[in-house]
């Protein structure tokens, strides 16, 4: 039993104040970056304290799941300001300008912060990334993601995938070249974020070549996952777009459902999506909460 | 041939407001600020906010009315004809609302897009107005403004969808039970019709009743859930039904072919105020290529009520600002495909509040600017033909 946190986290208000006095020119980006490493030495002490597994250091400089990655590339940039799901929260979209994008230079320590402990990145899937682009996932996997994952120093690479679960008529056949155009690296999972999987579980998503498959449960029916699940299951049971706090009792009891009514042997906690929809305050109570059950799980089970 | 320009809402607050609200001491540049500003944009009685604030300890509400006073002046001096005031006197469009509101709770700030939040509240119990909120601001405003005004209120729809639901909604045993969406849409329309008769509709109702004549119900928020429109047009319905006087509705950055046909149950919505400069190019020119922003305009066209359609011309996410030119073009476009100039308001795409006062102001000069050359082209050829 695992539990970690992939995926943007929010900023403290701290911090939105620092990026608001930036905007309007009322303070200095140094003050600004002070103030992103308070906020990250905050988060992974956090973390620590919840007893998770893998650290992440909240992406909290990326501006959506897109930006870097498009500052960094050449032949893509950011396009029309979009709507991020069903939230509040907008993006700017991929934009490619020409038919064989590619990485220019690697994610540097802005984006990919250092840590103190082993390590968990988070990127776009490459469907994500291709979306709307007119790009083939596999060429942004190849020429954009793959040489971002080489320079990534990390025990997992999540890749989020907040669209492929709502795309009509889409089959995890699709992912599949792509995906395995990323192997060979960290080790890698695909996580379908806020969304429901039944329709890619049955399709096969579960035999994409990845070591881990993420699934939100907000969405998703427990009877859904196939029996005898045979990789990692990142179980999304931290709803990251709800203000009620989970009870670790409820969700260590659902880990044990996994386990009893699926044969899930490999289990870890996270979010069902980034944890950036809600405000800091209920997103470290949320972070607390998800390392209580994972404790309250691995204890039942001993 | 005239064609009617207004503003949509926001605009950024100055500097001596956001500072005294945040409780940061006022230094010169602020009062040169309000001297600048006060002199361009022919303020009335400037002087004495400027002495007010070299006195210092300015009184917040005071502040607030004088913030008032210079927003609507930027907008009637850039050449809008039906104007507010910037909501200056707002804290935002939805944190005003609830914060006036029984029923909610605050839960803290969240990202809308790079470094701009808003404050995100939970409902926690059944929503109820605790009194008319729009009316204070209006009074004031009635009393000070030269053109027409236009009153934005967030709608009942765009509330529901950016609050969180710790009330409608099952809030335990969710966790792997496949909620069905049947459940979750039962909730938002309770939640979302709860607030346009609770909340909503007892403000418009005051309102009118101190005069309004022109109110937008802003609902940003509207195509947040495709599945969810027709409670987006119910709760607009519940709101306005019956009442006597001209209802707008502002949407914007949306894919907007979702609207459709849903809002064509939208009989009391007289004009639709919608953004799409963010989606066009900045070229010249009026063909359909040259204006892919616009391209879903005709369905707006082809409303059985035929509403007029606030035509946003200026893209507020960017410094970039349009040239008369770009405007006139845009313009253009519209009311070839709509064929009846009548049916065609111009406005930027939503609220400047990200922009500085400077873009602002240049951006709604040229919007005006622009305009005036769409009405000459529309003049020179209705002469021609």
């Amino acid at each position: 039993m695992k539990a970690f946190v992939p995926g943007i986290y929010p900023r403290s208000e701290q911090l939105v104040q620092a990026t608001r006095d930036l905007d309007r020119g009322r303070t200095s980006q140094e003050a600004v970056d002070e103030q992103v490493e308070r906020d990250l030495a905050e988060f992974v002490s956090v973390q620590q304290e919840a007893g998770l597994d893998l650290l992440t250091d909240g992406m909290l400089r990326w501006q959506d799941l897109f930006r870097p990655l498009l500052e960094a590339s050449e032949g893509l940039e950011t396009g029309a300001l979009t709507r991020f799901l069903d939230t509040n929260t907008f993006y700017r979209a991929p934009h490619a300008t020409t038919a064989t994008p590619k990485l220019g230079g690697s994610l540097d320590e802005r984006y990919v912060a250092p840590l103190p402990g082993p390590r968990l990145v988070t990127l776009p899937s490459p469907f994500a990334l291709s979306r709307g682009t007119g790009v083939p996932a596999l060429t942004i996997a190849q020429n954009v993601l793959k040489p971002a994952l080489e320079a990534v120093d990390a025990d997992l690479v999540v890749l989020a995938e907040p669209f492929f679960g709502r795309a009509k008529g889409a089959a995890p056949s699709e992912l599949d070249e792509p995906l395995a155009a990323l192997a060979g690296g960290p080790r890698l999972a695909l996580q379908l974020t806020f969304c429901d999987a039944r329709d890619a579980l049955e399709q096969g998503l579960g035999e994409l070549p990845v070591d881990a498959i993420g699934i939100d449960f907000y969405g998703t029916h427990l009877s859904d996952v196939p029996k005898g699940f045979g990789k990692l299951l990142l179980a999304g049971v931290i709803d990251a777009r709800s203000s009620t706090l989970e009870d670790p009792r409820e969700l260590a009891s659902f880990a044990e459902r996994l386990h009893d009514e699926r044969e899930v042997e490999q289990l870890a906690l996270v979010p069902n999506g980034d944890l950036q929809f809600v405000s800091e305050r209920i997103a470290r109570e949320k972070l607390l909460r998800l390392g209580a059950a994972k404790t309250a799980t691995v204890e039942a089970a001993a | 041939m005239k064609l009617l320009t207004h503003e949509i809402g926001s605009l950024a607050k100055p500097p001596w407001l956001v500072k005294t609200s945040a409780g940061t001491p006022l230094d010169a540049s602020d009062v040169e600020h309000a001297r600048t500003w006060g002199t361009k944009l022919g303020v009335d009685d400037y002087e004495e906010l400027v002495e007010t604030l070299e006195r210092g300890n300015p009184d917040k509400a005071e502040l607030g009315r004088w913030a008032s006073r210079y927003g609507l002046r930027l907008l009637e001096s850039a050449g809008i004809e039906v104007v507010y005031d910037g909501e200056q006197q707002r804290t935002e469009m939805y944190a005003w609302a609830v914060e006036h509101s029984d029923g909610f709770a605050p839960r803290g700030t969240v990202r809308s897009f790079d470094n701009k939040y808003y404050s995100k509240s939970a409902v926690t119990a059944e929503p109820s107005l605790r009194e008319p909120y729009h009316n204070d601001e209006f009074t004031f405003l009635q009393s000070v403004a030269n053109h027409d005004l236009k009153i934005p209120v967030t709608g009942a729809y765009t509330i529901a969808v950016w609050s969180y639901d710790e009330h409608f909604a099952p809030q335990s045993g969710r966790i792997g039970a496949g909620h069905g969406r049947s459940e979750e849409l039962a909730a938002r329309r309770e939640f979302a019709n709860d607030l346009a008769r609770n909340v909503i509709r007892p403000n418009l109702e005051s309102l009118i009743e101190l005069g309004a004549k022109w109110i937008q119900i802003d609902e940003p928020g509207a195509s947040t859930e495709a599945d969810e429109l027709d409670i987006f047009v119910e709760s607009f319905n519940e709101s306005v039904e019956g009442l006597d006087c001209f209802f707008s509705t502002h949407l914007c950055f949306s894919d907007y072919d979702l609207f459709f046909p849903a809002i064509e149950q939208m009989h009391g919505c007289k004009q639709f105020c919608v953004g799409f400069a963010n989606y066009d190019t900045r070229e010249l020119g009026t063909s359909g290529a040259k204006r892919p922003g616009y391209e879903v305009i005709s369905k707006f066209r082809d409303l059985p009520y035929e509403p007029i359609l606030g035509l946003g011309v200026l893209d507020i996410h960017t410094d970039f600002v349009e040239s008369p030119e770009l405007v006139r073009d845009r313009i253009l476009y519209a009311t070839e495909v709509f064929g009846d100039p009548e049916r065609i308001h111009v406005c930027p795409d939503c609220g400047l509040r990200t922009r500085s006062w400077e873009v602002a102001y240049e951006k709604l000069r040229n919007m005006v600017e622009g305009t005036k050359l769409a009405e000459e082209a529309l003049a020179t050829a209705g002469a021609t033909t």
